[in-house]
């Protein structure tokens, strides 16, 4: 019997912030070491993530389909996606750079978006097989998150460094805007599933 | 403090029986495999040292110009703190609001934080705030995106490299010693023996809980 041995089965509840254990007889609402807020489990931990998920979806198009810079040398200008600077790289003969950027700024998200799907399908339908497995599915995403922020930092120092009037200017389009916020997003909804789900769900 | 000796692993919630930590061991998870406590030697002398480096460090890295560029014999230095002002400039006030908070206030706080915590823990004075600044610094902590805005850094100079000629300034060897500090505050900074030397700081607390009881 897998789920006697977790603590909320035994009657303990962990706080999230500083991990010492309350009773879940005492009816505690605040932990009493670090004064955090208790719950058994994160709330409505699957709702929040179902929600923070689709937001940063939809917002996936946007961010991919318009420019995300524009780099204007001597007046003449080209925007550029997120999937554009990646081939101008590998046509700059930049190919490791550019790598970089398709794994940060593609690869991550998408395996973000999917995973965080497959983990919710997981614990929803409490699919009972390798527990564990998921778990680090669950790690892989939650680490891997931030990196994606990759290229909001780059059109950041670029925008700061080439602005020299006409001689040469770089523009910060709106899809930097729309993939902010799926970086944010996703990395909200990573923080917001709580992986316990995946071992309650245990027979 | 509540007496409950028992411990249980964050991300599958497994009862545990808490070991006595020694320097250099690692405790995973039986279950899940998740690292519960990796105790460090000296954490709070070193977790003051190096909040303290940091916080030396943090204000030339952000306002000394990281990187510059030379086009057709214009010039133009770069910080992160002009990276910010220009996106505010051009109206991306999400990415700017992002951009500020991940790479300089967030970083900075981080410092702050730790360096308030291990100060009052290295002299054990007890300090109402003690719990509300660890929690905080837990939640900034993914927030902060030094090592990222490096590799930022680093793919920028290599896209421009064949647009302009490329200097480099004061400031990046400031952002670069900040982000060994901070990788190194990181990894000194033992959460499990924080929060056991915060609850050891609380006498007044505890009393009045057993009171209670």
């Amino acid at each position: 019997m897998k789920s006697k041995k977790t603590a909320l089965a035994q009657g303990f509840i962990r706080c999230h912030d500083c991990g010492c254990l309350s009773k879940l007889s005492d009816n505690l609402n605040v932990c009493t070491l670090c004064g955090g807020r208790l719950h058994p489990r994160l709330p409505h931990s699957l709702q929040r993530t179902v929600a923070l998920l689709l937001s940063a979806s939809f917002l996936y198009i946007p961010a991919n389909i318009f420019p995300i810079m524009t780099y204007t040398k001597l007046g003449v200008g080209e925007p550029h996606t997120i999937i554009g600077g990646i081939i101008s790289l590998i046509n700059g003969d930049m190919v490791p750079i550019a790598m970089l950027v398709l794994v940060a700024s593609i690869l991550v998200p998408m395996l973000k978006l999917l995973g965080i799907s497959l983990l919710l399908l997981n614990v929803h339908y409490r699919w009972q097989t390798h527990p564990k497995k998921w778990t680090m599915l669950y790690r892989v995403i939650a680490f891997v998150g931030r990196w994606s922020m990759l290229d909001i930092f780059m059109i950041s120092i670029l925008v700061a460094l080439v602005d020299l009037g006409g001689v040469a200017t770089v523009i910060a389009g709106t899809a930097a805007t729309a993939f902010a916020a799926v970086v944010v997003l996703t990395m909200f909804a990573a923080k917001n599933f709580d992986p316990r789900l995946i071992w309650d769900k245990q027979r | 403090m509540n007496n409950i000796d028992f411990t249980a692993c964050p991300e599958c919630d497994l009862l545990l029986k808490p070991t006595a930590p020694v320097v250099g061991d690692k405790a995973h998870c039986p279950r899940c495999g998740y690292l519960l406590h990796r105790p460090r030697k000296q954490s709070i002398e070193r977790t003051f040292a190096l909040s303290i480096a940091g916080l030396i460090l943090i204000f030339p890295a952000y306002f000394m110009p990281i990187v510059g560029i030379i086009v057709l014999g214009k010039s133009k230095d770069g910080t992160l703190w002009t990276g910010v002002i220009n996106l505010f400039a051009e109206h991306l006030w999400g990415v700017a609001v992002l951009v500020f908070l991940s790479s300089i206030l967030f970083p900075l706080l981080n410092i702050i934080f730790s360096l308030l915590i291990s100060v009052h823990l290295y002299f054990k004075k007890p300090n109402r705030y003690l719990a509300l600044w660890m929690r905080w610094l837990q939640h900034i902590d993914e927030w902060a995106m030094l090592e990222i805005y490096t590799l930022g850094i680093i793919v920028a100079c290599v896209k421009i490299s064949s647009l302009a000629e490329l200097k480099f300034g004061l400031g990046l060897y400031a952002f670069i010693a900040l982000l060994i500090v901070t990788g190194m505050l990181a990894s000194s900074l033992d959460k499990v023996l924080f929060w056991r030397q915060i609850g050891q700081l609380k006498p007044e607390k505890s009393n009045v809980n057993g009171a209670d009881k």
